[in-house]
Order: C-alpha cells, then structure tokens, then sequence
C-alpha cells in the first residue's frame, strides 16, 4: 500500500465513494465524492498532537469496539495516506485539536464534500466482502454471552498491535482462557443463511489455531468442523501439522451453546460423528468462524457501476473459467473477493489478472469490438416523434442505449455486445442487427421452409447455449429427426415474433424456440428478454387454437446436447401424431393470422429484397433438383 | 460389518415419495440434528437421526426399522431449523415409521391406555393430543354399542397431555395415572415434614446434566415431582397440593417452540394461566402456583428459579403471620 502510495504513476483516493460512471471502454467519466475528512490533506503530518489533546473517545471500528479511539483519530496505525479524520457525529467542536495543530493550521471544520469528474480509461472493481453477523444464529449466543467472539475478534485479541497487545485475554473477566473452542462453518454451507462455503475459513481457523498453540502451548484448543476442505498447495500439510501439534478435532456441528451463569465458560453442544454420541464439553471462550458475505452496500455498488450480480450478491463476471477478471462490460474488471470468495493467492492473481487486462485497454487507441452491433434507422424510431417507447434502452443489458423522448435512440457502439435483445424488442423494426438483420434472418427461413414445411422443425438456437446444444447431440452422436433446421441468433431475445408468425405462415410444422438457461445468460439478462416474448407468444397461439407442441419453449445448455436431440424428437412425434391433413387444414386456418400479425415485417428496408433473392434461390433449388 | 442392501435406491426412494421424506438425501452428516436433540442424552444412547438418514440412504431397511430413533422421535421440530440443510428431519423419520408400520412392525413404547369402562367418548383427548393418536370409535361394550376413545400405539409418544385433561380419568399410562402422582403430592399427608415447595419438573426442560443433579440436592422441604411434559399437569393437582399444606407449586416446562412433545408448554401454559384467573376470583394470594419455561440454553435457571420462589413463599408466609 506505501508502495502504491509513493508510486508516482498511482494516485490513492482514500475516504472517496464513486457516484457515478459515464462513457465506455477507453473514455469512462466517474464522478468522485471526496468526503470530507475536515483535515487539509496537504498540510497535515500525521502527528497525533490532535488525538493527544481530544476528549472524546468513541468505540474504534477497527478494533471492532474492543478498545477506543478518539473523535480525531486515524483509522488504523499503518493507515496509508497517514492522514488524520474528524469523526463528526462524535465531535463536540471543542476545538483543542485546532489548538494543538497550531502553526500547520491543518484542521479546518468549514470543509466539505468534494465531488469531482475524473477520466479514467478501465475500471478495476475490488471492493471486497465482508462478514456474517453471527448474532442471528441465537443458538451459539454471540452478542448474549461475552466470551463468544468472531474470527476477526480473535484476530485483533491475539495481535501484537491489537487492544490486548497480543495477550489473549477473554472479554468476561480478563482471564487468560485455557480451553479455547473453534467453530466453523458459521452462517456459511448453511441454507437459513449463506448457502455457500466461504472458501478460506478451514485454512483460517488452522491458523488461528496453530498461532495460539505457538504461543499458549498448554491451551486445549478444539475446533469442530464438518468437513475440513485443504485444497490449495501446502494447505493439508498446514492441516498436518495442527493435528501434530495436538490440536483437537471435533467432525460435528455444535447445535448450541449455553453458558454458566456463574462462571460464564460456554458449553458446547455437538456429536462427535465419529462416535455418534453427544458430547458437551466446557470451554473458556468460543471462537465463530462466520461465512463472508458481500459487502453491505454491493447493491448500491453494482448499480452505479452496472455490474449484475450472481446469487448471493457476488459480482458477475464474463465466463467463470475463462474470463474470470472481467466483467461483462468492457474495461470494467473485477479484482477479489468482490467477484466470488477466495483466499489471499487466488486474490492477488485475479488482481494480478484484472491489472494487465486493465493495462491492455490503457495501452491501446482501438478497441476492438465484434461486428454485429446494434443499427438504429432514426426516421423509423417513433422516439423521434416525441412518442415514449425505450423498450430498447430497457432490453439491454448493457446499457448501451441511449433513449430521449423527442430523439432517436441512440446506440453507443463500443458498449454494444450484439445479443439482439433490442432488436427483438423494437415494435417498429428500428432497430437491426449487423450480420443478424431481418432481412437476412427471415431470407433463412424462407429458404428452409422452401420444400415441404409442414414436415419440418424450426429450431432458433442461441449461439452460445443450444447452437453448441445441437452440436453436441451431433458430436456426441445422439439421434434426432432430420426434418429439424436450425437458426443461429446470438441470443434467444434476437428472435423477432416475426420470424415466428413468417414460420407459421409460410407453413412450419413446428417451431421451437431455445436459449440459455436464465442462470447461464451470455448476455447477462438477454435469454429473460427472450422468454418474457416467447411465453406471450405461447399464450397467443393457445388461444389461436394451435395443437400444444407444435411451438415449444426450451433451454437447453451447451453440454445439454442429449436434452437438444430429446426435444427435437419430442416434437417430432407431436408432428408425427397429428394427421397430415388435419396439420394442413390447421396452418391454412391459423395463416391469415398469423400474415395479419407479420404485416409491418416486409415495410422493413431490405426485407423485400431479401425475400425475392430467397425466392429465386428456391427456384434455383427446385430446378436443380428436377434437373437431377 | 454392516451390510449395504444392493437393492439400496428403492428403500431411500421409496421413502422420499412420501411426504415428509423429500430431502433425505440432502443431508451431509454434519451431526447438528443429534446433538440438538435431548433423545440420546436422556434415553436412549443408540438414538441417532443422522444414522438413520444414512441407513437408509444405504438401504439398510431392517436396520433402519428396528433402530430406536424412528420410534422415539416425537417430531418436536427442535433440529428442523437449525439444520443447515433445512431438512425437516422429522418429516423424513416420519415416513421411515409409516413404512416400519406398515412392514408390521411395532413401536416400543409405552403408550397411554384407554379404560373403556370408564370412557365417556367425550373426544376430550382427541382435541388435546399433538400426535392424532386418539380416536373415536363405536364399540360394543358391556352388551351394548358405546362411543369410546382409542389409541394408536404407534402414534401414542406417551407425553401424557390426554391423561391430564380426561375429565373422567379414563386414560392412564403406567408411571404417570393420576393416582401414582397424586401419590407423590401426597406423601406428606401420612409423613413428617410437609414441605414448602413443590416443583413438576418435565422430563425434557432441562438440557444440562449438572441441572438434572441439582434437583437431587434439595433438601426435603423442596419436593420434585417428575413429569414427561408440562402439558401431564392437571390444574387440580396444585390445588391438591395446596389444599394439604404445600406453600407453592412450581411447574417447569420448556420454552415456547421447543416442547418436546409439539404443544404440551403450551397447553400448560393456558391451564396455569386460568388457574392464576381463578386464585383471583377466590382470593388466593398471587404467586403460589407459576409456570416457567426453560430454554435449551437457560443452563443453572432452574437454581435460580426455586430460590426465587422459596424466597417468595418465605416473604408470603411472613406477611401472613
């Protein structure tokens, strides 16, 4: 952190929140609110004369409310800036420590809030976790009884710098415990709480452990855990040498905690599995291993940023495996826990990581984007005749739309990651897709229902999860009709109704409409765009009287390839059990309808052209064939 | 060594279809469930939920139909939620019991009798019961046909709430008929030393070792009676007690939420609630009778709670005299 500090390209903002964050890849423009420490940065030395002479002592959170600090204090002695702050709640406005700077003249209690625009071109996100409050699980009484304490408690109890200055003592009476119990997995692999396992806690409560044995060797220390999980380099053989050094291991999970009202020791509650026999044994002082959990403020966080969250409020990123540091925004990047718990190597190599991705970005003045990036036509967008729409701008999950009542919506090409989903959404046909345009799309479907359509299966794949789907079933050599043809999208929320009542009415035996999983999205938010569009549909053709099956919804993952050839062969048996002339009378009843609803498809630009060059192909087709 | 059935997947799954028994493969052993329980500590050491998940996981379906948990649970939900993995641990036992019934086995408990001839059919007991063991059937008894209660021994966890609310005195289990703990309040009568205090203790209320020992220690002008459940307690009883000599009558039952027997503090607590209503329409003086409820985690409480009504009783008698 010194290091950072004094590096003379590295400038440290501490005390500062970000409030908002404008622009793209490359050209970002954050607004900063530099709160006010009610101390001159540039004047003050860090002396602690002001500290000396204040009256006011207040809980210190850093010690978290185990010793005080006073009203003008740093946060923590290796503070990087050293840079004294007025905690102004507490304040009495005494004015000793105005006194006492004297000459330097560096408190000034008329400052105030900062706020600042800075450009930046990459944004590294590392903002961290942070810990369960184990005072909601009442039955291991932390905040009832004094002598249970967290990890991070036990952390400051036993460092040197720490209140105790490093004697162990327990908070009821100040005695040095001779039993000590460690329990894991507090609030974390739990279901009422945080379903998740919060990756460091084994290798943390070894550490604790092994420490306190180093300095108290005569300490019986016990941690119950339920699975003790080692693996990292050199992580069992830190589990070894606990046990060789005789600390206990309970596998059991302590389901309560009682305390003596007299002597305040803690009995602990828990079967040794092992056994299969309760035991209860006495402790001194109850160490919880809470879960980490996202930081308290990760919603406001991921919304000025524009970064989703996984479940559990994690920070989402672009592929888990192979794009880990960045975050679905170009030139944002996610650094640490912030993105997923993990331990100190994992973290400083994603940080590692997100700097050089950061560094990529800062070193280039082009950035390359894939071509099939969102077109708006202006004279079409009824936006631009003062009428309210922007269910483009809401479709996207980038936010890369720009939308004014009164102006066209305006689409910002490098943030554009081309899933279609506005297009899709547009109900003027403003908006198109390069390389996915309706035009060519609805040329695709024409030419693959050109011969007997009623036989056939139309399959909208999303690229990255059921076209992959399908090629699996193909690679792995599942089985499925052969009346099936697929479409590529980029993503399932590109499929316009248009494509789908053009299908129904040029005569498609079936549709099927498939996608990501929600959970699985390439583009964030794109496939419930999609879904919310095609469960409507599903609706309007049950009442239009289609036999159920013939348009289905499905998603279908990329290693999915066995479900792709079960629904592909589903439906075909759907299609095989209706009469082909019942089939026939059903697509001549339902065609006008459906041309009804895909009126306005063909006043798109280039779709009439389209279609006759898809025409002529069909022709050409045909007479290859009769040739033949 | 135990054997593991080949044939394993269709015991755990024919346990899982039944209601109740869904997430019984969720469990990952972590022992929250047994040591939540009092079954094993104050019963039966064999007594192990998290043994018989995995014995049926396993297909052990003999094993896991003569091992006394599925018996002895009486789903009072104490493990349910603190399981991290929110299975509803009783649920699955539960169905593991219905399928042991209907394999033709038996529980092993000793359940509540009904005596015929003495039974109203009033359906009292079928109201108070928290396990549907009592029912109303039309029998032919004495020559003629009736509308007597019975009970399903293998519903029946013996708590002994229907024994304290049949008007009649009808029901009856071995231990704890009226008659026999009458006879422990009454002692005294034909005895030395009447003494100050008398306290009901449930079998279930207090968690710690050290507490059950303590009730040893009192001298004899503290008599403890031991009940299975708070709810066992006939508001008539105290004023028995009363009656013949006894300063005060403590009851102790557990926590709200943690009964052992589902409802029985509860039940208590209305009854002592009323009786207290009544004391003030004749004048008996407050405090003489009171229900207090010991959590899992009141350790030492109960010391707390006699002294404090001994110092009561004291202070009430000296006003008096």
């Amino acid at each position: 952190m010194v290091d950072a500090a004094r590096h003379p390209k590295v400038d440290v903002r501490t005390y500062t929140e970000v409030e908002r964050v404008e622009g793209f890849v490359g050209n970002f423009k954050v607004q900063l609110r530099e709160k006010s420490r009610y101390v001159h940065a540039d004047r003050c030395n860090g002396c602690g004369e002001c500290a000396a002479v204040c009256p006011i002592e207040v809980p210190n959170y850093f010690e978290l409310g185990l010793a005080p600090r006073k009203a003008i204090d740093v946060p923590m002695s290796q503070s990087v800036p050293l840079l004294y702050n007025v905690d102004i709640d507490a304040c009495i406005h005494c004015y000793k420590c105005v006194d006492a700077c004297g000459k330097l003249d560096a408190i000034d209690f008329g400052l105030e809030d900062k706020s600042v625009w800075e450009d930046v071109g990459a944004i590294v996100v590392a903002t961290g976790y942070s810990h369960f409050d184990p005072s909601v699980m009442s039955e291991y009484g932390y905040g009832r009884y004094p002598n249970v304490v967290t990890a991070i408690e036990m952390e400051r109890l036993a460092n040197s710098a720490g209140p105790t200055t490093g004697n162990l003592l327990r908070p009821s009476d100040g005695a040095r415990p001779e039993r000590l119990a460690l329990i894991n997995c507090v609030g974390s692999r739990d279901k009422r709480f945080n379903p998740w396992c919060s990756n460091f806690c084994c290798m943390y409560s070894l550490k604790n452990a092994i420490l306190l044995k180093m300095a108290y060797p005569e300490m019986d220390i016990t941690i119950y855990y339920m699975d003790i999980r080692t693996p990292s380099k050199g992580y069992e053989e830190f589990y070894d040498r606990a046990r060789e050094m005789g600390i206990h291991f309970t596998q059991g999970r302590p389901s309560l905690i009682a305390e003596d009202p007299e002597t305040r020791n803690l009995y602990v509650h828990s079967e040794d599995v092992a056994l299969g026999r309760v035991i209860e044994r006495q402790y001194d002082m109850v160490m919880l291993n809470q879960a980490a959990v996202p930081q308290p403020d990760v919603d406001t966080v991921s919304s000025v940023l524009n970064i989703s969250q996984s479940p559990g409020g994690w920070f989402m990123e672009y592929h888990p495996k192979l794009r880990p540091m960045d975050s679905p925004t170009d030139g944002l990047f996610l650094a640490g826990a912030c993105q997923g718990i993990k331990d100190i190597p994992a973290s400083v190599a994603q940080g590692s990581a997100a700097a050089s991705r950061a560094g990529r970005v800062l070193h280039s003045d082009e950035w390359e984007i894939e071509p099939v990036v969102a077109v708006v036509w202006e004279d079409r967008c009824i936006s631009a005749q003062g009428k309210k729409c922007g269910l483009c701008e809401r479709a996207c999950p980038y936010g890369a739309i720009e939308y004014e009542v009164g102006k066209p919506a305006h689409v910002i090409t490098a943030k554009c990651h081309g899933c279609g989903g506005c297009v899709g959404e547009c109900p003027h046909n403003a908006i198109t897709q390069l390389h996915f345009s309706d035009a060519q799309m609805l040329a695709q479907i024409r030419a693959l229902l050109a011969k007997n359509p009623e036989d056939k299966i139309l399959a909208f794949r999303c690229n990255w999860c059921s076209y992959a789907g399908a090629d699996a079933a193909g690679t792995s050599h599942f089985e499925y009709s052969s009346n099936e043809r697929g479409v590529r999208v980029m993503c399932s929320a590109r499929v316009d109704n248009d494509f789908i009542y053009e299908a129904f009415r040029l005569g498609a035996g079936a549709v099927l409409f498939s996608g990501c999983h929600p959970q699985d999205c390439h583009y964030i938010t794109g496939q419930p765009v999609g879904a919310h569009r095609a469960e409507r549909l599903l609706k309007a053709f049950t009442r239009m009287g289609m036999t159920p099956g013939r348009f289905r919804i499905e998603w279908i993952s990329a290693a999915q390839g066995d479900k792709y050839a079960r629904v592909v062969n589903e439906m075909q048996e759907t299609l095989d059990a209706i009469p082909k002339e019942k089939l026939l009378e059903e697509i001549d009843r339902l065609r006008p309808q459906m041309e009804k609803r895909a009126r306005r498809m063909r006043e798109v630009p280039q779709v009439e052209e389209a279609l006759e060059y898809a025409d002529r192909m069909k022709a050409a087709m045909i007479e290859v064939e009769v040739v033949a | 060594m135990n054997h593991v059935d080949k044939t394993s997947e269709t015991f755990a799954d024919q346990v899982r279809a039944i209601p109740g028994g869904e997430h019984l493969e969720m469990c990952y052993s972590c022992g929250t469930c047994v040591s939540k329980c009092m079954i094993q500590q104050k019963v039966e050491p064999e007594y192990n939920p998290r043994r018989l998940l995995r014995r049926v996981m396993l297909g052990q379906r003999e094993e896991a139909f003569e091992d006394p948990t599925t018996w002895l649970c009486s789903a009072c939900d104490l493990c349910y939620p603190a399981c991290p993995q929110e299975i509803h641990i009783s649920g699955v036992i539960g169905a593991i019991k219905q399928l042991a019934v209907e394999a033709g086995y038996e529980s092993p408990l000793e359940t509540v009798t009904v005596d015929e001839s003495l039974c109203s059919g009033c359906g009292i007991c079928v109201a108070v019961c928290p396990y549907e063991a009592h029912s109303l059937i039309e029998k032919e008894i004495d020559g003629r046909m009736d509308r007597v209660s019975t009970v399903d021994p293998n519903k029946c966890m013996g708590c002994g709430t229907c024994v304290a609310a049949c008007p009649l005195g009808a029901v009856a289990r071995p231990g704890i008929g009226n008659a026999e703990v009458l006879a422990q309040i009454r002692i005294s009568e034909s005895g030395k030393v009447i003494p100050t205090l008398l306290v009901f203790v449930c079998d279930w209320c207090l968690r710690a070792d050290a507490d059950v020992s303590l009730l040893e220690s009192y001298p004899k002008n503290v008599r403890i009676v031991h009940i299975p459940c708070s709810g066992r307690i006939d508001p008539q009883m105290a004023l028995i007690a009363l009656r013949s000599g006894i300063d005060g009558v403590l009851v102790c039952g557990c926590a709200p939420g943690e009964c052992h027997y589902k409802r029985g503090t509860y039940v208590s607590a209305c009854k002592i609630g009323l009786l207290g209503r009544m004391f003030d329409q004749m004048r008996v003086d407050d405090g003489r009778v009171r229900f207090v409820q010991i959590g899992t985690q009141d350790r030492g409480r109960i010391r707390e709670e006699v002294d404090t009504m001994l110092a009561s009783l004291a202070a009430w008698k000296e006003a008096r005299s």
